[in-house]
């Protein structure tokens, strides 16, 4: 796919171009997508707009350096699920995704909302499991952090994500495999080490 | 891994679809049989759930509050561009670099103001060492030099002496 001529280029190149009515529509057309990848990740309501809001200024001052490989939407995402790891890293990844730091309405969106989740596996063992996938996915590298997550919780398929990034399927593979080995060798660490 | 699971991963975690049957066939029947890689499979598995896990709920940009524009303007206008400098200070890999280079730069400093002072005492004392030298050879030289001065006075005396006595010579002649 090539990303240097399809509409949404023209829309990139007006906002480096510093077109505040281009910038405008990137907000408004990726929003709704930013906020739900950093509640998905977070599960924290009150600094979700805020990161956000960091997100997209962010995206303001480097789109200059895009250069087309990706789709916008790859790379806004590689800079949101970024920044999530950066306010994970501030206050200290653990403390936040236990109980005590959700708002009982987000503990109930959450009992409520997922679906494909066990409701049988109690509430702390979930978190105290999200901890643990967050830990592991910060051992990885930005790309394949990005890359797993574009897979496994955006649901693109292989062929998809090689449209996205501009990389052929095999490499696609190679990297999801890779990562996926490293994923399992940090959990053999964290295991052990506990 | 074997390449059997390796190369088919995305498909066997991926679960039935009818792309991949056949494909499922093939890794089903080596999972049967390989130990290593029905254990590495299952990890996968179970870290594939819990990445899913991550997903936000449908209704979630329902809640978005309006006005998030201007609320991004605002604070696009409140950092302004961003300077390198911010890279250095905002970051803590870029402080460490800050650091290093500050250090680096002091060590720099240290061994060329103190290589520069050996350099200056060295060129002290070489040109020490040279005055002394030339003293040595001016007092050496002076001496043949007297002597020579001695035995250059001692004609010019002599002759001298001989013009005298020829004149009175040839003033008594007279």
């Amino acid at each position: 796919m090539d990303h240097k001529t399809s509409e949404e280029a023209a829309l990139v190149r007006r906002v480096q171009a510093r077109d505040e009515m281009a910038f405008r529509e990137v907000v408004e057309r990726y929003q709704s997508k930013v906020f739900s990848i950093i509640f998905g990740i977070l599960r924290n309501r009150n600094d979700a707009e805020d990161i956000a809001q960091q997100v997209f200024a962010k995206v303001y001052f480097s789109i200059k350096n895009f250069d087309f490989r990706s789709s916008l939407l790859t790379w806004i995402y590689k800079i949101t699920v970024n920044e999530c790891y950066d306010y994970l890293r501030k206050k200290r990844v653990r403390k936040l995704v236990y109980e005590s730091d959700f708002s009982q309405e987000d503990a109930q969106r959450m009992e409520a909302s997922e679906p494909a989740v066990d409701a049988s596996v109690p509430v702390d063992t979930r978190l105290a499991q999200r901890d643990l996938i967050l830990k592991l996915l910060s051992k990885v590298s930005e790309e394949e952090r990005s890359l797993i997550l574009l897979k496994e919780v955006e649901g693109h398929s292989v062929e998809e994500l090689a449209g996205m990034t501009g990389l052929n399927e095999n490499t696609i593979k190679v990297k999801l495999f890779r990562t996926r080995q490293k994923l399992l060798r940090a959990a053999g660490r964290l295991t052990r080490t506990r | 891994m074997h390449r059997e699971i390796r190369d088919h991963i995305e498909d066997v975690l991926r679960g039935p679809q009818p792309t991949s049957r056949e494909t499922l066939k093939y890794a089903r029947e080596h999972l049967a049989q390989c130990d290593e890689c029905r254990t590495e499979v299952q990890g996968m598995q179970e870290q594939t759930a819990l990445i899913r896990e991550l997903r936000a709920p449908e209704d979630f940009a329902a809640d978005l509050r309006p006005g998030f524009y201007a609320r991004v303007m605002e604070r696009i206008e409140a950092e302004g561009p961003i300077s390198i400098w911010n890279l250095f200070i905002e970051s803590a890999f870029g402080r460490r670099i800050a650091v290093a280079s500050l250090a680096l730069a002091l060590l720099i400093g240290v061994y060329l103001v103190t290589s520069e002072r050996s350099a200056e005492d060295s060129v002290i004392a070489l040109e020490a060492q040279q005055v002394n030298t030339e003293q040595t050879m001016v007092a050496g030289e002076d001496a043949p030099a007297r002597e020579i001065t001695r035995v250059d006075e001692s004609p010019t005396d002599q002759s001298s002496e001989d013009a005298v006595l020829a004149n009175l010579v040839t003033y008594r002649e007279q």
